[in-house]
């Protein structure tokens, strides 16, 4: 059906008056009708005009084309069909084959309410030393990974794809929001070679393109969840590289459309714009969301607005940090930024408990010993301070992991440590066990072996 | 110019096509409004009387807004707009190897124009996920601390960064040269250089014998912005043009802090918001649809690139410098203090960064470059601690590291244009086998 005509055209948005009679709402797909390549969706209607968001590039657009409604808004296949499967934002197969379907849904579910919710669950052990020890997981948890430009995040995320997902038979689903194309197509290559690809679904919407399809993939990819939960009554993992991109694409959205922006030209709405696909992540009776999901800190400000705002949703955050990076040091956490819900005397126990508050005392005392050793000299401390100087150093040795997924990079084959070894080392270089080994023997170590 | 009006005058004779046309109603420095055209495309060339000519940039319900590219004479309130029913292209000439170009197919060095031009869409096609494969062939550089540390591979994009006069451009030079007989093709893009700059660094290449591989592309600040803007996604339309014919297209960006700037002024001057530090909000995606061009071809062809982006203070961290790092798959930093010190080049060790690493390195050169990397980050770390503590008292590992590290400060130092081959490199640090 035919509903009118564009006659303003921008980068990424266009108006279009709408012929008499015409009804239309928010959320509604209008195409070209002679070029159906050209979709729109519209986010805000007139008596006599709509404003639509462009899915793809409006270059070559002419003015004055006729456009017709194409659907009720953006739908993704909703079966079995799914999995093993590979969509863009917009809920399109991209991976050069055929998809049968059976039943779609619209991409922009509901939110969960509070009476389906359910927050009781299970451990959920990583095999990532430094995620186990300071921000232990559960089933349903969301664990946010927080890290600047390049000190990486997206090799976290993938050493979790290879613990939990390649290990387990748990079914899973990345999302790839405005992050490398290289990547998405290495983490499929990936999972193609291991033969895994059955049980994930994999949704890209890559830094490529453009904003209004960055910001959508994250939607198409919770659908996704909510189809393995709901009606498989599964629980599952999701992983997302990177939520901050959705954040961003929304502002681009909203600076093109020239809203009042505030603030580092974030829209005004980001609250809901982010607990808009939050609240849909998340347990109920018949399965669990387990969710990993980066969130880039950009110009290496943690306390943005955006990134602060995310943060709020996730029960656990790692928070890697630059001057670890620097150190060569990986995974490369802030140890005083990292932690879960789980972090509490009544869940995971006294040993564990006591043991983080102790790693954490030594650590802060080694900073203040460092700027000391910079005036004064090594020789210059007391035995208890020289100590906690040299314990410390092997802690902080001790936190960094061979991963399967960087091996590349090491040379080291990567390694799944169980959370009883780390808490026994732990227990060791803190209580004197080790002092006489030398600190190089505990880096890019797994368990400690003598 | 002319020869634009001679075309459409000669389709109107021949009636082959009819011209929408418009007036200019207002102009700003090269941004013009325009009335009528009623049905101009988003992105539809446009001719100014033959006096300047552009781009259709916005599409209002009454009027339209062109962005100017190429101005040669002063464009009046009245003048006749038409519009030329084709999307906008660039112009490039196959002859442009070894010549210093702009985009508008200019040999800037004889200071005519090529004659077998051929147009090019300004923003190639997005290579989709499924056509790219992974990055594993290496781009060697001849450069010690990056061939071994930091490896880059064909397809990878690596960001170069570090204050001004620490060595930026003169890596990438070095990366050029050692790409003779190596069946690269190299596309230099010089985004906000003076123009001597560029007029030595042509002298340089064509001295080091690249010359015959290698095309300068150039854009000057005595230029419009726009084509500053648009430069560096035209030498990518070029590399991915080659690329899918099968070449192997090394491209430098020199230097993307610059490219955000004039696009920033860009955007200021059409009246969007200004977001963080006042770039607008879509410089990320700037940045990002310009870097994704960058990659590995299921069909052979790679398109490499090498931004540069200049700090300062050495701070890594801001705005612009962040943006790109999270877009490439690593980063060489330089270091005004390893600079000062004549450890050159100046690369900062600790905060550099290979996202790809061995993936694009024999066995033999990735296992070095980890041990190399490993005992030089541990020595740096080490010895501040121990730089107040009297030798004799050292223990014999740590006295073994500090030897160790300064061999290996002393291996990485290399002068301009001296590339190493891979064999040499393994020699110098030969010592680390030992054990």
């Amino acid at each position: 059906m035919d509903v009118g005509k564009i006659i303003a055209i921008f980068e990424i948005s266009i108006e279009v008056v709408l012929d008499d009679d015409v009804n239309v709402k928010i959320g509604d797909i209008l195409e070209v009708a002679d070029n159906p390549n050209y979709q729109f969706e519209i986010i805000e209607v007139t008596g006599t005009s709509a404003t639509c968001i462009s899915l793809n590039s409006t270059r070559g657009l002419k003015k004055g084309s006729v456009v017709r409604k194409k659907a009720d808004s953006l739908e993704m296949e909703y079966s079995d069909a799914i999995l093993g499967r590979l969509f863009d934002s917009y809920g399109n197969v991209i991976d050069d084959k055929n998809i049968t379907s059976i039943a779609k849904r619209p991409i922009n579910n509901k939110t969960i309410s509070l009476k389906d919710l359910n927050v009781d669950a299970n451990f959920l052990w990583t095999g990532i030393k430094v995620i186990d020890f300071f921000a232990p997981m559960q089933k349903g948890f969301k664990m946010g990974l927080l890290g600047g430009a390049g000190v990486g995040k997206t090799v976290l995320i993938k050493e979790l794809i290879h613990n939990l997902y390649m290990e387990s038979k748990i079914k899973a689903v990345f999302v790839g929001v405005g992050e490398r194309t290289r990547e998405g197509k290495e983490l499929y290559d990936e999972v193609v070679a291991s033969n895994l690809l059955d049980n994930m679904v994999m949704v890209f919407g890559q830094m490529s393109k453009n904003p209004v399809m960055r910001s959508k993939s994250i939607e198409t990819g919770i659908l996704a969840a909510e189809y393995l939960r709901d009606e498989k009554k599964e629980d599952v993992l999701l992983f997302v590289d990177n939520i901050y991109r959705y954040i961003q694409a929304k502002s681009e959205i909203a600076m093109e459309l020239k809203e009042m922006l505030i603030e580092n030209g974030y829209p005004s709405n980001t609250m809901n714009t982010v607990s808009n696909v939050e609240e849909r992540i998340s347990s109920t009776e018949d399965g669990s969301i387990t969710s990993f999901q980066a969130i880039y800190i950009p110009a290496d400000d943690y306390n943005d607005d955006a990134v602060q705002n995310i943060v709020s949703y996730m029960d656990g955050q790692i928070v890697l940090d630059r001057k670890i990076a620097e150190l060569g040091l990986y995974p490369a956490i802030d140890v005083f930024k990292s932690t879960s819900r789980l972090i509490d005397k009544d869940k995971i126990g006294e040993r564990h408990f006591h043991l983080v508050e102790e790693v954490l005392r030594y650590l802060t005392r080694y900073q203040e010993l460092e700027e000391i050793i910079a005036v004064l000299g090594i020789d210059e401390l007391s035995d208890n301070d020289k100590n906690i100087f040299h314990r410390s150093r092997k802690l902080r040795y001790y936190f960094s992991q061979p991963l399967h997924v960087s091996e590349q990079f090491t040379n080291i084959p990567g390694e799944y440590v169980k959370i009883e070894d780390v808490l026994n080392d732990v227990e060791n270089i803190l209580n004197g066990t080790y002092d006489n080994v030398d600190e190089d023997k505990f880096l890019f170590i797994g368990k400690y072996n003598g | 110019m002319d020869t634009n009006i001679d075309k459409v005058l000669e389709n109107i004779r021949n009636e082959e096509n009819v011209y929408t046309t418009g007036k200019v109603i207002k102009v700003n420095e090269y941004n013009i409004e325009v009335s009528g055209l009623t049905d101009v495309s988003f992105y539809e060339e446009v001719d100014i009387s033959g006096k300047a000519s552009g781009y259709v940039f916005a599409i209002y319900p009454n009027r339209v807004i062109v962005s100017l590219t190429q101005i040669n004479d002063n464009v009046m309130v009245g003048d006749l707009v038409y519009a030329l029913n084709h999307e906008y292209k660039c112009l490039f000439s196959l002859d442009s190897v070894g010549k210093v170009v702009d985009i508008f197919g200019n040999d800037l060095i004889a200071g005519k124009k090529f004659n077998n031009l051929i147009e090019l869409p300004i923003d190639g096609v997005d290579i989709p996920l499924m056509d790219r494969s992974s990055v594993n062939r290496g781009l060697l550089t001849g450069i010690s601390g990056i061939d071994l540390i930091y490896p880059i591979g064909r397809g990878q994009r690596q960001l170069i960064i570090g204050d001004k006069k620490t060595g930026k451009t003169q890596i990438c030079l070095d990366a050029i040269v050692n790409q003779k007989n190596q069946n690269v093709v190299c596309i230099y893009v010089a985004i906000g250089k003076t123009k001597k700059e560029v007029k030595e660094l042509y002298y340089d290449l064509n001295k080091n014998g690249a010359a015959t591989y290698t095309v300068i592309m150039a854009s000057f600040n005595d230029e419009l912005p726009t084509k500053a803007y648009l430069t560096p996604y035209v030498a990518l339309t070029v590399a991915q043009e080659l690329m899918l014919q099968k070449f192997d297209v090394l491209v430098i960006i020199d230097d993307l802090k610059k490219h955000a700037d004039v696009y920033r002024q860009i955007s200021l001057t059409s009246d969007k918001v200004p977001g963080r530090d006042a770039y607008p909000s879509d410089i990320f995606y700037t940045h990002a649809r310009m870097l994704e061009k960058g990659c590995q071809h299921k069909d052979g062809g790679s398109v490499t690139i090498l931004p540069i982006v200049e700090t300062k203070g050495s701070d890594i961290t801001d705005y612009i410098s962040t943006n790109i790092i999270s877009i490439t798959d690593g980063q060489i930093v330089l270091s005004k203090k390893n600079f000062d010190k004549g450890e050159k080049p100046a690369i900062d060790y600790g905060l550099s960064v290979s996202r790809l690493g061995g993936a694009v390195q024999k066995k033999d050169m990735s296992q070095l470059g980890t041990k190399i990397r490993r005992e030089l980050l541990t020595y740096l770390d080490v010895r501040d601690i121990y730089e107040l503590s009297d030798p004799s008292e050292l223990s014999d590992n740590i006295k073994e590291k500090i030897t160790y590290g300064n061999m290996i400060i002393d291996g990485l130092k290399q002068y301009k244009f001296s590339p190493r081959s891979e064999d040499e490199m393994k020699k110098i640090f030969s010592f680390l086998n030992k054990e």
